[in-house]
């Protein structure tokens, strides 16, 4: 699994989270179901969904919107066609204000 | 109403801050009924810090074994949005409430059961230096290690204090914890000095007729002076000579202690025990004490600090900081911005006003002593701040508590609360900034009217003139205030990271 995060650095407004699964063979993962959630490091606030389509098989795309600067954890709740759940967490470190 | 700051039995000393409210006697809210029958009930306290001791051990539980994110977590949700939040609110609308049900004094009176403790605190630690460096330890190390993002080590924290507390009381008689090192309790004590409420003798009259002093000596058993029947104040606090909040813990041990029932939570005026310096029981004259100003410029200046390391310009400073200084470490520039905030800054404001002071308004005091009175109007405005900061988050982020509860509950294996409603959040920030800017100006109403207080009694003839450079210390810290709020959020585990 490789992700993604543009733009790079962060910083407040729209991110686009790519995400491309393939298996051990290298052979691109469809058909999974991909739900973003991005949650700010200080509590009280509320985490942020969404669902990830599929433009190309193997690839996924979400797009969320950092709302606040600071430090976000990204998790990706992957549940793969076969029903096989996958969890994965991306720290994007230091969200610049615009 | 009389407002008495009297250390002496009434009769003596007295200051009447508003003849108007003469007229009428103070609120009592130990006459209230139902709360008031409560309150006095020996066993109230115990009764109160019973919901707080289970929540601090879920809290512990969750902290260490729940999810790892911040927001997600019941120990970083409470402690850092809810709980203080929480205080402060019921510290301006009421009084010390959270110490009287503190749930670390319940494992505490527990632990007294079985371990008697057998020496006396220290007598050179008889002051709050430690508490002072306990409370600025926790500021440094709340931005350094980004507790709020943490709740593994918000859950030791919690862990840590209990463990504090039995060591110290366990060892020491009294109550040395919440005198001389609870960083928390410090904190309770200079807020509700702003508190409407304080526990106050009703009649000095009962208490000069009194011989007993069971308010400070409590009772003991007939022939036995070993068996203690009912505890008085642990914090050296003689209730006819008592003035203001400070060191009151409202445990209300005085109020049980009390065989005349001349013991009451009285209203006043907030922010009235710092407008004049009589000598208090337990305490001593405000103006001499050195620690406690010091406490007071920690809970003002770090006030300040405190929002400060949650909004951009912070990591702009550091970064410059950093390249200036050629550091790479976090550590050591953030110590410096904590030395410029605590101490350089608080030394310059003050140190000036008061030199203006004595020059303007040709006031005799020393420059020192000076400084020390006027720390003390600074209260109200630092309290303003805190209010402002802990406010936002408490009611911003007042509902998602319901959520991390239910996850926390699902965790178990038994979802009965549903599933995690996320949307949830508090109430929205269109609302709440307002209100953050009403108790900006609520503190700075009060630290004006504190320092006139306090130079009219400088200088009759020229109070103004003794008022003005303090006023224009308040305006600044005011004026900062404000900017900070206005300054927009970032909040960053590690600061030099971005």
């Amino acid at each position: 699994m490789q992700e993604q995060i543009t733009p790079q650095p962060a910083h407040v407004g729209p991110a686009t989270i790519a995400v491309q699964l393939a298996d051990a063979a290298r052979n691109p993962v469809d058909h999974a179901a991909i739900m973003v959630e991005a949650d700010m490091s200080h509590p009280g606030m509320s985490p942020i969904f969404a669902k990830a389509t599929e433009p190309t098989p193997g690839n996924y795309r979400a797009h969320i919107n950092f709302d606040m600067a600071g430090d976000w954890v990204v998790l990706l709740h992957i549940k793969l066609a076969d029903g096989r759940k996958i969890e994965r967490q991306v720290d994007v470190r230091g969200v610049r204000s615009n | 109403m009389t407002v008495s700051n009297s250390p002496e039995p009434r009769g003596g000393l007295e200051v009447d801050l508003d003849d108007e409210l003469l007229e009428s006697p103070p609120f009592d809210l130990l006459l209230v009924p139902v709360v008031g029958r409560f309150l006095k009930w020996r066993h109230s306290r115990t009764v109160l810090g019973i919901p707080l001791l289970t929540i601090s051990v879920v809290m512990i539980w969750h902290g260490l074994l729940g999810p790892s994110i911040s927001p997600k977590n019941l120990a970083t949700v409470l402690t850092w949005v809810h709980f203080r939040g929480a205080l402060v609110l019921v510290i301006l609308v009421a009084g010390n409430f959270f110490c009287m049900a503190c749930p670390f004094m319940l494992a505490r009176n527990a632990m007294r059961r079985w371990i008697r403790p057998r020496f006396n605190w220290p007598r050179g630690l008889r002051n709050k230096w430690v508490a002072v460096a306990l409370f600025a330890l926790i500021l440094f190390s709340y931005e350094l290690f980004g507790l709020w993002s943490s709740p593994w080590l918000t859950a030791w924290i919690i862990a840590g204090y209990f463990a504090a507390v039995l060591l110290i009381d366990g060892l020491f008689k009294h109550a040395t914890f919440c005198k001389y090192v609870c960083p928390i309790g410090q904190f309770n004590f200079i807020a509700s000095a702003v508190s409407p409420l304080e526990v106050e003798v009703r009649d000095q009259a009962v208490c000069s007729e009194c011989h007993t002093k069971d308010c400070i000596r409590g009772r003991h058993a007939p022939g036995s002076d070993l068996v203690v029947l009912q505890r008085g104040c642990e914090l050296a606090l003689f209730l006819p000579a008592k003035a203001g909040n400070m060191d009151c813990t409202f445990c209300l041990d005085c109020v049980h202690a009390c065989p005349h029932d001349n013991i009451g939570i009285l209203s006043r005026l907030p922010a009235s025990e710092l407008m004049s310096d009589p000598r208090r029981s337990g305490i001593g004259y405000f103006s001499r004490r050195k620690d406690i100003a010091a406490l007071v410029l920690v809970f003002c200046f770090g006030a300040l600090m405190n929002a400060f390391g949650m909004v951009s310009p912070v990591y702009t400073v550091e970064t410059w900081l950093g390249h200036l200084l050629h550091i790479q470490s976090e550590a050591p520039i953030l110590g410096l911005l904590f030395t410029i905030f605590l101490i350089v800054e608080p030394i310059v404001l003050l140190g000036s006003a008061a030199l203006i002071t004595r020059t303007l308004a040709g006031v005799k005091q020393a420059w020192l002593p000076l400084v020390l009175r006027y720390t003390y109007s600074l209260v109200p405005l630092g309290f303003g701040m805190w209010l402002a900061h802990y406010g936002f988050h408490f009611f911003t982020g007042l509902y998602t508590i319901i959520p991390v509860t239910q996850d926390a509950v699902a965790s178990l294996g038994r979802p009965f609360l549903g599933e995690p409603r996320w949307t949830l959040l508090g109430i929205p920030k269109y609302i709440v900034q307002p209100i953050e800017f009403g108790f900006l100006l609520l503190g700075l109403a009060g630290s004006l009217l504190v320092a006139w207080r306090l130079a009219e009694e400088d200088s009759e003839e020229h109070a103004l003139r003794a008022f003005l450079p303090w006023a224009v210390v308040c305006l600044l810290l005011f004026v900062a205030s404000v900017w900070l709020m206005t300054q927009p959020m970032d909040m960053r585990a590690t600061m030099m990271a971005g």
